[in-house]
């Protein structure tokens, strides 16, 4: 990358200097036959039990989601007043696992962190496979999703239009956007290494795959002067949208009345949580794949390290904002929020509210420790502990605020279906079974980007007049 | 395919060696390649290469190289300002389509704002700036500036691809019009390093599948998106009976004034079939009262039934009959009619059937209760009649069956 090289080594001071990105003796040529190869060597044994798996759990959603279509929103447990249940916790779960993705693909590359070069590429798939997961959500709550293209402000015979004044179509907008853009990021990253895999595959079938999604790349330094340009361009923007969606996502509750979610410090709660979350799912899925595709030497234990300390000081910002949920229900004088507060540590649901901090803010803590962070038992704890945390943070703002609003006579308990449950699971298959299938057949590293930052990837002679 | 390789990396071969190999180059040759193994070394070629001023000089590498553009003088990257007004027409496209749409074509009133406000409109704005900016960055440097797709390029059927996208760094000298001197190019690249050599021939035939032709075809199906989407959006409006989509507006029903479709005599209401009985509704005792006195009260003596009979003479006797019975009720003065004492001797001798019968069929002024009342309503209420007579007409046996 073309930023990368501000970091040359003569105007860093010796203790500020990066440790080297790779393990072991790494050439352009090896990179190529250690992660390019890989999708075209027969997959173990244990990838078709996994993909079982995961198609099983894919297969159960399916049947789950067609059973609501034929039954109706009635097959879940959503009723008054919690008519935003599961559905809407597995929506923003979903879509802030996302967010890690663009993180590091986008505001990493912008802060010139060059290690986030080796584990990009997946993190950006999983940002792929988990909006894909989130958009299942709205489209099978509105009840009659055949008539969801309803949500597009489109000339219709109705003479109707949607209400721009609605933070729900502007979720439409968000993250219909943030698919686009994310997809558009990971597919002109992926160009160049699919052009490798092209040029090195024998069999004909992918020859011609990807010939076509190559698009006849050739390296041409005309076009590698655009393409640095569109990247940088492209984590400019993704950046900012990045911290926007979650914003927009947390205006579906920030803007309503109902106490518990009228409060400012959503939407940088709500990304917080978001990136939270993601990096704890990317460290549960990088800490399995570089196991077993060996990547040992290009993720490195430095990459597990930093990560971990991201999802520390992301577990810290949230302990911040639970503080601040009860400062602010304290200071407000007011006691429907005095009540919406304590109902999440006292209420019916209090051991929810016990478990996301817990697993949130309590357990996360362990990470101080240098140990920890290197230590697989501890930082999958630690990643599965934030994901149920963060997935009962939502149900916490969601059920615990709705099942007693203002009016006492409509409280009443929510409980879900094993409809709900079903549903959830499958988006969990769905998300898997594109991961397992993404490792077996695209490139997992950016190898053109951990290319350019190896040893001597780059002229040593040309720096004087290059980086004023 | 005229082709020169050469086995010593020194490239300081003299013309002759060159062409003693005896490889013909074509006269219309596309380019020349010269394989680099370091970015040092093409790096180090280029201004040797360049300075020769035999055709267009361009590299091709696995990864971009710093500085590279500099030294092939390359024109700036022109995509910053292609996105950056792309991005502002997105965030006008935005404010324009909801203003038009919120204010203009369907003004409304949400959150008592104003319908021209605007406010609400930044976070769509920033979505929409966001996206247009995005497209124009990926599509625009793909489509537009590198003109990909492109499949039929000489370099991707290069002997030297394989390197190109590995591990391999190549400089290339392009032809620039017919006189282009490919002898000469690749003379120049050896002497400038390079460690194999390869010249290309000019395609033959301009391939179909390029970018300009695709950038056509996807203006062409925008441009017929947009006519298609204007087209029903002014039909529809200008033309209202057309229906494209009537998912749920032509239902089989029965209007007013309007014949059935359904029945044959066109009725949309039918009669029920005669001898018909309405659940709950068995036919009840007729004749006459001493005919029905041989009725036998068939509920059992339980608080719930004396439960349910206290609640329908609450509602439907007492106005008239008094609360314990006595044939005065708040209605009585009203009314100016006399309601049969419950108490009376006559009626503490009436068999249960006799009571029934005059709940069910009315008597005198008093009409017919059985629309309002089930079967088991009517005779829980005669149980409690029964009760009321026995609590006014208590014996010193009754009083120790009461608090026993």
């Amino acid at each position: 990358m073309k930023l990368d090289a501000a970091t040359s080594a003569g105007d860093i001071p010796e203790g500020l200097l990066e440790p080297a990105l790779t393990v072991g003796k790494v050439t352009p040529g090896s990179l190529d036959d250690q992660v390019l190869a890989f999708p075209e060597t027969k997959p173990p044994r244990r990838w078709y039990i996994a993909l079982a798996i995961t198609l099983t759990a894919a297969l159960i959603g399916v049947v789950s989601i067609g059973y609501t279509f034929y039954l109706g929103i009635g097959a879940w447990g959503n009723t008054s007043p919690v008519f935003w249940a599961f559905d809407i916790i597995n929506f923003v779960f979903w879509v802030g696992i996302g967010h890690a993705g663009t993180l590091i693909s986008a505001i990493l590359f912008l802060f010139r962190k060059r290690w986030r070069n080796a584990i990009a590429r997946f993190a950006e798939a999983m940002t792929i496979f988990a909006v894909i997961c989130a958009v299942i959500f709205p489209l099978i709550h509105v009840g009659r999703p055949w008539l969801a293209y309803w949500l597009f402000p489109y000339p219709n015979q109705r003479a109707l239009w949607t209400n721009f004044r609605s933070p729900l179509l502007w979720d439409v907008f968000a993250v219909n956007t943030y698919f686009s853009v994310s997809l558009m990021f990971w597919y002109l990253g992926l160009i160049p290494d699919i052009a490798s895999m092209r040029d090195r595959t024998t069999s004909k079938l992918r020859k011609l795959l990807y010939t076509v999604l190559a698009m006849g790349w050739r390296g041409a330094a005309a076009h590698w002067q655009h393409y640095e340009k569109a990247y940088l361009l492209l984590a400019g923007l993704a950046t900012g949208l990045v911290l926007s969606v979650h914003s927009v996502v947390s205006f579906d509750f920030a803007t309503s009345v109902v106490p518990g979610w009228h409060m400012t410090i959503f939407p940088p709660y709500f990304v917080a949580g978001a990136i939270f979350a993601g990096f704890a799912m990317v460290v549960m899925v990088l800490v399995v794949v570089r196991e077993t595709m060996e990547l040992k030497n290009l993720i490195t234990d430095r990459h597990l390290d930093v990560m971990n300390k991201v999802i520390l000081a992301m577990s810290c910002i949230m302990g911040y904002s639970y503080l601040m949920e009860g400062f602010t229900a304290w200071y407000s004088m007011n006691e429907y929020l005095h009540h919406g507060f304590m109902n999440i540590i006292t209420g019916t649901y209090g051991w929810a509210g016990w478990v996301t901090i817990s697993c949130n803010i309590l357990i996360p803590q362990i990470l101080w420790f240098k140990k920890a962070r290197a230590s697989y038992f501890w930082m999958i704890l630690v990643a599965i502990g934030v994901t149920i945390g963060m997935w009962f943070e939502r149900f916490v703002i969601i059920v615990i605020s709705l099942h007693q609003d203002f009016l006492p006579s409509a409280w009443r308990i929510y409980k879900p279906t094993i409809v709900d449950f079903g549903v959830l699971l499958g988006t969990f298959g769905i998300f898997f079974t594109l991961v397992l299938l993404f490792a077996r057949v695209l490139p997992v590293i950016a190898t053109t980007e951990v290319k350019a930052i190896l040893p001597d990837a780059q002229p040593s002679h040309h720096g004087d007049d290059h980086h004023a | 395919m005229p082709e020169i390789t050469s086995a010593s990396g020194t490239g300081a071969m003299p013309e002759t060696a060159f062409a003693a190999e005896g490889a013909p180059m074509s006269d219309r040759s596309f380019s020349v390649l010269g394989v680099f193994e370091t970015p040092d070394a093409l790096m180090k070629a280029i201004p040797k290469v360049r300075a020769a001023k035999l055709g267009t000089v361009e590299a091709y590498t696995p990864y971009a190289i710093h500085g590279i553009e500099e030294a092939l003088g390359l024109r700036k990257s022109p995509l910053g300002g292609m996105v950056l007004v792309m991005g502002i027409i997105g965030a006008l496209t935005a404010l324009g389509f909801q203003y038009w749409i919120s204010a203009i074509d369907y003004p409304i009133i949400t959150g008592g704002k104003g319908a021209g406000s605007w406010e609400a409109f930044i976070p769509i704005m920033f979505e929409v700036t966001v996206l247009f900016a995005t497209f124009t960055a990926g599509l625009g440097m793909l489509h537009l500036l590198n003109k990909l797709p492109f499949f039929g390029h000489p370099v991707l059927s290069s002997k030297s691809i394989k390197g190109i996208t590995r591990d391999r760094y190549v400089l290339a000298v392009e032809a620039e019009d017919e006189a282009f001197d490919s002898a000469g190019a690749a003379m120049a690249l050896r002497a400038a390093g390079a460690i194999e050599v390869e010249a290309l021939p000019a395609p033959d035939r301009s391939p179909f599948l390029t970018s300009d032709n695709i950038l056509r075809a996807l203006g062409g199906i925008f441009v017929a998106c947009l006519v298609a989407g204007l087209a029903m959006y002014f039909a529809t409006k200008w033309f209202p009976l057309l229906k494209p989509m009537a998912n749920m507006q032509d239902q089989p029903r029965l209007n007013a004034q309007k014949p059935s479709s359904f029945f044959k005599d066109g009725h949309g209401m039918q009669q029920p079939v005669a001898g018909t009985v309405a659940r709950g509704h068995l036919p009840t005792a007729t004749g006459t009262q001493d005919e029905a006195a041989s009725l036998v009260n068939p509920l059992p003596r339980t608080k719930e039934v004396f439960a349910l009979g206290k609640k329908v003479y609450t509602n439907r006797c007492e106005v008239c009959h008094g609360a314990v019975g006595t044939g005065v009720g708040s209605l009585t003065a009203a009314y100016g009619a006399k309601p049969a004492n419950l108490q009376a001797q006559q009626f503490l001798d009436y068999p249960d059937g006799k009571i029934y019968w005059a709940v069910v069929n009315g008597k005198n002024a008093m009409p017919s209760h059985a629309p309002y009342l089930s079967e088991q309503e009517r005779w829980a209420v005669v149980h409690y009649v029964r009760a009321l007579q026995r609590a006014q007409n208590a014996k010193d046996e009754d009083l120790k069956v009461a608090t026993r």
